[in-house]
This record gives structure tokens, sequence and C-alpha cells, in this order.
């Protein structure tokens, strides 16, 4: 009976020391600009912008890299990918563009692609990128040649969808770049953002053994890539409630109009990121503030939005931006952190020695079993990078890792359901299995790299890869037409 | 009496949608008729790219947003004429 306790006591404070790990300063610094931005890309980029290079009419060397444009820009939001999808399939560009949307879209949002870098590397991160969009455009175009003449029939529908024109406001991209610095600046780990350029020595008792007392109440281990609980961290959960109740006073009812709630959710979000940013470290009788490269980046930035928001954005903007970023994090914050706690339950019980053997190495068998974890296990949006990170520090290989994290959002069994009612079974399977070939690959290509292979040797075995698939879909077609003549 | 359909397959922002729009009728005193549309295949045929979309009198005034009161408002008196 004891050891029963003892088992469920030790698991939950592996969930809540995960948790609390997920919380840190500097995965806040990453996701709630994400979330901002996620939510401004949403509300200012007209999606004609994107959208008119998907029509019937447009060079396909237009089309399908505008298709893995407007998988990365619009597509943040599941309103957006079913409906451009069946658009784009239907109305516009055909099939294959449709296809390299479907492929981009989940993988290298704005939202994943940053929480990747923060919790598992920068490194990971850009593969994962670079390597969804060009075997997104691979897999397109590969459809595309397959299903040719189910496409054709489509060919007569009107091209009327996708003529809209618009161009966004000068005011909304510089708040978007302005975002996406405030990103950067937070979540780079480089020299001069690291270096501390000033130190305050405040005299504040009662700060060090608060520290004291958190490290004996959630154990830690640091060899296991644990981070245990800082002041700090207490106190950001503090103001994440905080921002989280006057959200739900001032943004959720956002439509009656801009109130003193809204704001003050606003500035809370902002203070929230200056002391995130701060390097924080007690010290008996006192705590220590770093100011580092980081801090003041964060600051003059903050800065600069706090002037932009009110002035130059117009009343609506405002309104649409913080109602669609609220929305992201009223959708994905209480899985997210659900997830992030059942991760840390679910650590305690996988032995490390059964990854090593499936996946430890960068092998074709580990990566494809990457890939089949990822088709057959559905996760909410962004809980497949703590799963990720459980996996690494179980010692999993980041080859198969990169594999896993490209095969599971883009497919899942709901997933695949949609996709076969709107292109049809046959196609939607044929899909699966060009996903998992190209995932498979993308992690024997990343694994080799981080193995110590050359980056033009990698670069070499791609272009064979592509060619080979090039050369046999040419041969294809050959006698395709042969056989038509 | 005003047509009025809003498409979407049930996420927050089409529920959000229909609330706004049930508003902007209301103080207008508009008589409408609502009326969700949540099967997809049937949302296509409107030529809409993203949810959720509005329509009036079967033809679609806004799509892939929510529009604001003012907006609506203007939109349910060109309906009028």
């Amino acid at each position: 009976m004891e050891s029963v306790l003892t088992l469920i006591y030790k698991l939950f404070f592996s969930g809540l020391s995960n948790l609390t790990s997920y919380l840190a300063a500097h995965v806040l610094l990453c996701l709630l600009p994400a979330f901002v931005i996620a939510g401004a890309m949403t509300a200012l980029i007209p999606k004609e912008t994107v959208t008119r290079f998907l029509g019937r009419n447009t060079p396909k060397y237009i089309s399908y890299p505008a298709a893995a444009a407007a998988g990365f820009l619009l597509a943040i939001c599941s309103c957006t990918v079913i409906p451009l999808f069946a658009g784009i399939h239907k109305k516009g560009a055909g099939l294959g563009p449709a296809i390299t949307f479907l492929f981009v879209a989940p993988a290298v949002n704005i939202l994943a692609l940053t929480y990747t870098g923060a919790v598992i590397g920068i490194d990971l991160a850009i593969a994962r990128l670079i390597l969804s969009i060009s075997f997104g455009i691979g897999v397109g175009i590969i459809m595309a040649l397959i299903f040719r003449k189910a496409d054709a029939e489509h060919d007569k529908r009107t091209d009327a969808l996708f003529a809209g024109q618009a161009k966004m406001k000068k005011v909304a991209v510089i708040f978007l770049l302005v975002l996406v610095a405030l990103l950067v600046v937070g979540t780079f780990q480089i020299d001069i953002l690291k270096t501390v350029y000033y130190q305050l020595d405040l005299s504040i008792p009662g700060i060090h053994p608060l520290q004291e007392k958190l490290i004996d109440l959630v154990p830690f281990d640091p060899s296991r890539g644990e981070e245990g609980v800082t002041v700090q961290g207490l106190f950001l959960i503090g103001m994440l409630t905080l921002i989280g109740l006057a959200a739900w006073k001032g943004i959720e009812k956002i439509h009656d109009g801009i109130t003193g709630w809204t704001w003050l959710s606003t500035i809370l979000v902002g203070l929230t990121l200056i002391f995130a940013s701060l390097g924080i470290s007690p010290y008996p009788g006192g705590v220590s503030l770093l100011l580092t490269g980081k801090f003041f980046g964060v600051l003059i930035l903050i800065v600069v939005l706090t002037w932009m928001i009110p002035t130059q954005l117009t009343q609506d903007e405002t309104r649409d931006f913080l109602w669609e970023s609220w929305r992201f994090v009223k959708q994905i914050f209480p899985l997210l952190i659900l997830g992030v706690f059942a991760v840390g339950v679910i650590r305690e019980l996988i032995k490390p020695e059964w990854i090593q053997a499936i996946a430890g190495e960068n092998t074709v068998l580990g990566n494809f079993a990457g890939v089949i974890f990822g088709v057959f296990m559905y996760f909410p949006t962004l809980v497949e990078v703590p799963i990720a990170r459980m996996f690494l520090d179980l010692g999993m290989h980041r080859g198969p890792l990169l594999a896993y994290l490209i095969s599971d959002p883009e497919l899942s069994l709901q997933s695949i359901l949609i996709t076969s009612s709107i292109i049809g079974r046959l196609k939607a399977w044929v899909y699966v299995g060009w996903v998992a070939l190209f995932s498979t690959i993308a992690g024997l290509l990343y694994g080799a790299w981080v193995d110590g292979t050359g980056l033009g040797l990698v670069a070499v075995y791609l272009m064979l890869f592509l060619g080979l698939l090039a050369g046999l879909f040419w041969f294809i077609e050959s006698r395709l037409k042969i056989k038509q003549a | 009496m005003l047509k009025i359909k809003i498409l979407g397959t049930g996420c927050p922002n089409c529920k959000k949608l229909e609330q706004e729009a049930r508003k902007a009728a209301q103080n207008l005193a508009i008589e409408a008729e609502f009326e969700k549309i949540t099967d997809f295949q049937k949302i296509m045929d409107y030529d809409v790219l993203s949810t959720p979309g509005l329509v009036i009198n079967d033809q679609v005034v806004v799509s892939g947003r929510i529009p604001s009161q003012n907006e609506l408002t203007s939109f349910l008196t060109n309906a009028l004429g």
C-alpha cells in the first residue's frame, strides 16, 4: 500500500516539476510573443496577399512556393486550413499546391517553430522549417503527377475566388516585424544578448530562504534536464494568472468595446516579458538583478510597442489582433499545461533503455519508428514538443526526433479523415504514405548531419533522393504518353 | 425579412460571429432568420476561403474574420435596401 502511495507521490511531483520548468522564464519569453505574433498574423495579414498566387492560371513555380507561404502565414488556425485546402484543390491551383499547403501548415506555423526552438534547440527548429517546406513542395508535385487525370476535371471551374487583390498596410508590416524582433531577442542565445551589462544588488531578505524552500519542496535533477522552481518562475506563474484574469474581463468581451481591463491585460503582458528577461540570482540576505543585453532589448521593444499599439493601429486592428491572440491562448494553453504535466508523469514510467534500443541511433528503423509513433498518436497543438523533449532526454537520437516532429502534426487519424472527405480516400492514403516516407528521409538526413556528416554531403544526398524521384516520375510519365499516343 | 447564414464548422469565431450578428440585427430592430451552415460541402458552395463566413440573402458579405458592429450594421441596412 505504502509503495503505491510513494509511486503516486513521485509521479505527481515529476509532473509538477515538468510543468514548472516549462513555465520558466526562457520559455515564456518565446511563447508569449509567439501567441501575440500568431494573433497579429491572423488579424492583420489579408488572405488575398497570398491567395491571389494560388489561382488556376498562376505558373507552377509561383503557386507551389505561394502554397508553402500560405501554410506558414495564414494557416495558424484550423478555421483557415480546411476551407483554404478545399478551395485551392477544387477551385484554384489544384491538388499539388493544395497538398503542399496541407503539409506545410501544421508543421511550420510560428507557434510550433518557436516552441521547438526554445524547448529543444534552434537547430532542430530550422531543420523542421527547411525540410518541411522543401518536402511539402515535393509531396505536392508527386501527388499532382500521380493524380493528373482527376485534377484536369476540376480545370473548368472559375478562377474568380482567387482574383482578390489586397495589400498589407505598412504599419501592420512594421508592427509584425517589431513583434518578431521581440521574439528573436527573447529567444536567441547569442553573446551580445547574454552579456551582463549592469548588476543591481538589492538587499531584500526572504528571497533566498524562499528559493531554498522551493528547492526542498520540488526536488529536481539537473542531469535529466530538469530545471526546478525558481523564485522568478513562481512570480511569473503569478503574473500569468493575473493576465488570464484581466484578459477574461478585457479581451473575452472585447467586441463590446475596449475597456480598462483590456489595457490592463496588455500592460501586464509587457511587464511579464520585461520581468522574464531579467536575470535573477538570490544570495543570502538579498538578490542580484542581472541586466543583460536581452533585458535592454526587450525593454526597448516593449516601449516601441507601447507607443505603437494605441497610436498607430486602428481600434479595429487592435481589437482583432488581441482577440485572435487570446483565442489561441484559450484554445492551446490549457491543453498544453495538461499535456506537459502528463508528459512529466509518463516520463517516470518509461525506461530510457527502451527508447535507446529503438531510436537511440540514426538508423532507418529508428527514424521509421519515430514516424509511426507520430502517425498513430494524436496530441493537441504544441504538446508534441514537450513529448519530443522527453524522448530526447531519454536518449532518442535527434534524427528520429525530427522524423517524429515532422510526422506528428501532419498526420493524425482525425486529419486523415477530414482530408479524405475532401480529396477522396485513395488520394488521402497515398498522401499519408508519402508523408511517412519523406519524414523518415528528413530524419535520416538531419540525423546524418548531427552525426558529423558535412552539410554539403547532406545536400548531395537530398539532391540524389529528389533526383531519383524526379527521374522515376519522368519515366512513368513518358511511358504513359507513349500509351496514350 | 432578411435571411442570415453563418458559415462555419463550429469554431469559436463562428459562434462569436453569430452572437455579434444577432446583436446588430436586434439593435436595428430588423427581423431576421438565422441559419447555421456547418456541413463542410455546403460551406464550400459559397466561395469562401476561410471561416467564419456571413451570408445575407445568399450573398457572402464577409469571411475569415469577425466584423465590427459598425460594419455589421451597414451590411444589414444595405441588404434592406
